[in-house]
């Protein structure tokens, strides 16, 4: 609990946290602009003409999608927070102190995916109230009722929830695997930014090279894609259930926390 | 013990056994051993390379051991309960984030130690650092940084020191003040290991050393004692317009003479007394005797010649 508070303590003592917060918040106000446009195209009637599915067409898949503007870049910015929680320590030479002070490295890197998940959590309360105001104002506004009854509105906010904690994780473990901080923070994004298209082109090959569509529900391998699928309702020839995305984000997260204390506790301090 | 473990004591005793670091290309510290006592400064010398640092680090469970084990008071650092209050650590890469004050710094580390906040205080104005306690570590200066480093490793008052070339960058002020700190610590009955390759500096500070070259052991013992054992010791300076009358003097009385500027004799195997009165008894005007005690820099070199190096 102590190495938890000591962990939350370094980031709120730094200011980097709040240019992530801040760019968090950009992503928000654009991410909102955008989905309120497009909540009233589709819910207006235009829903084919921009290519949105009549099950997507919906006032509560619309005001799911409103209520969690901002997710996309947001999961970003929270695993970089994770990502830099580990690799600061390396860049700033300040893993010496936090090895000498905690000499138990498992407990060090637990400690960090738990104050990471409670940052996630931070950012998805934060997030979420921004987005419950505007987004019941604008709804209301424009006559659909604010939609907060509906499940699979309750749903989408609350796997967003399960999501922001997932990247926060995953960034930390990606900061155990590439400690140099330029280098785990520019791979992560690109990742996260283009490599989301790139598995998406590779299975379009693949499934046009197999000649079979079910191929294309195997990109929910790719962490993005599965934080896609666990928020989305509903199943198509392309999309595997919500649950499928939950287990493979749950196992990303696993995955790189395991390897992230072997390796650390392996690794010489110089 | 009669089954042989060592028992966790709180003796402050700092024991290296056998200790081996190989890297891939040098063996940087090789089956070296030695003991650390409480209540004393205890010098660690070496040259450029010697693998100082790396015995430190092995010591504080940052670098693992190819073989051998380090303990302090019978224990493993990783073992210790509570590490920070039983051992403090200046380390050359100690550092702090560039972006965070220096009181953060510290409440950072009492907040893992689980040590009162107010420690973080207390330890910046030990180091005299009160002033700067909410400028950004970025902004200090080197002799600044390394205070803050030292105040970092007194958070816990521990009972042991160990502290790697901490008058890295201290101007000849900070240098004394130190030395008059770590003293005192001593006095106080801790333990304080520190690395260094200022001699003269150590000559002051040290009661101890222990000189290793090339990550093997060399000498080890109070520093009375390692200057003592040197070949050459105490030598007497002699300033004299008739130095060959004097130099025939002595050579009589079995001395050592060589000769080092133009009249002046260093003079070895007798004392300065005599050699005043043999002076007196020849008639030889003197301008200067002086006792040159062997100093822990000649010993130093004489004793890694060959094996200094980068390696
Ligand atoms: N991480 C490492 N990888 C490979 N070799 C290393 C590593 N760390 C140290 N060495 C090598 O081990 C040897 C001992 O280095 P060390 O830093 O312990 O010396 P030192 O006595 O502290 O020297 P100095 O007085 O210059 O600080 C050197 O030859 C160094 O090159
Ligand atoms: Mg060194």
């Amino acid at each position: 609990m102590n190495l938890v508070r000591s962990e939350l303590l370094k980031i709120r003592t730094t200011s980097t946290w709040w240019w992530l917060a801040l760019g968090a918040f950009l992503s928000i106000a654009l991410a909102f602009a955008i989905n309120a446009w497009l909540a009233v195209t589709t819910l207006g009637g235009d829903a084919e003409e921009i290519g949105v599915s009549a099950e997507q067409a919906t006032a509560p898949a619309q005001a799911a999608n409103l209520y969690t503007s901002g997710q996309y870049l947001g999961l970003m910015f929270v695993m970089l927070i994770g990502i830099l929680m580990v690799t600061n320590e390396f860049f700033h030479q300040t893993a010496t102190t936090t090895f000498l002070t905690t000499p138990r490295r498992t407990s060090v890197i637990v400690s960090k995916l738990v104050a990471a998940s409670l940052l996630g959590f931070m950012f998805w309360l934060a997030t979420t109230l921004i987005d419950l105001a505007a987004g019941a104002i604008f709804l209301s506004a424009n006559d659909y009722g604010t939609q907060l009854g509906e499940w699979p509105v309750q749903r989408a906010l609350l796997f967003n929830l399960l999501a922001y904690a997932i990247w926060t994780i995953l960034g930390v473990g990606i900061g155990t695997l590439i400690t140099n901080q330029l280098g785990a923070v520019i791979t992560a994004a690109v990742l996260y930014l283009i490599g989301t298209q790139v598995v998406g082109l590779l299975f379009l090959l693949l499934s046009n090279v197999l000649d079979s569509q079910a191929v294309l529900k195997w990109q929910v391998i790719w962490p993005a894609v599965a934080s896609q699928v666990m928020i989305t309702e509903g199943t198509s020839e392309f999309t595997p259930s919500w649950w499928v995305g939950a287990l493979v984000l749950i196992g990303y997260a696993l995955v790189s926390g395991i390897a992230g204390v072997l390796l650390t506790r392996r690794r010489d301090i110089a | 013990m009669t089954d042989g473990q060592r028992s966790p004591t709180n003796d402050g005793q700092i024991v290296v056994s056998g200790l081996t670091k190989q890297y891939k290309n040098v063996r940087a510290v090789n089956n070296l051993s030695f003991t650390v006592a409480p209540g004393r400064v205890t010098g660690f010398l070496g040259p450029n390379g010697a693998g100082k640092t790396t015995t430190l680090r092995m010591l504080l469970n940052l670098v693992t051991p190819t073989a051998g084990t380090a303990t302090i008071s019978g224990q493993r650092y990783a073992d210790l309960a509570t590490p920070l209050r039983q051992v403090g650590a200046v380390l050359e890469a100690s550092s702090a984030h560039k972006g965070r004050t220096g009181i953060n710094h510290l409440r950072v580390i009492c907040a893992a130690a689980g040590l009162p906040k107010q420690r973080a205080d207390e330890a910046l104005a030990l180091v005299g650092l009160t002033p700067a306690a909410k400028r950004k570590f970025k902004g200090y200066s080197l002799g600044m940084k390394q205070r803050l480093g030292i105040a970092a490793a007194m958070l816990g008052d521990p009972r042991v020191l160990i502290l790697d070339e901490p008058a890295n960058g201290l101007d000849p002020e900070g240098i004394r003040w130190m030395r008059g700190f770590l003293k005192n610590l001593a006095h106080e009955g801790r333990t304080v290991l520190v690395s260094s390759h200022l001699l003269s500096e150590m000559q002051l500070l040290a009661d101890d050393v222990v000189i290793i070259a090339a990550g093997q052991l060399v000498r080890q013992g109070p520093v009375d004692q390692v200057l003592g054992s040197m070949a050459q010791g105490a030598r007497v300076r002699v300033r004299t317009p008739q130095a060959e009358v004097l130099a025939a003097a002595l050579k009589a009385q079995s001395a050592t003479i060589e000769t080092d500027e133009q009249g002046v004799l260093l003079v070895g195997g007798v004392d300065a007394p005599t050699i005043g009165r043999s002076a007196l008894a020849a008639g030889v005007e003197l301008h200067e005797l002086t006792t040159e005690r062997p100093d822990l820099e000649r010993v130093f070199l004489e004793l890694t010649a060959g094996k200094a190096g980068i390696r």
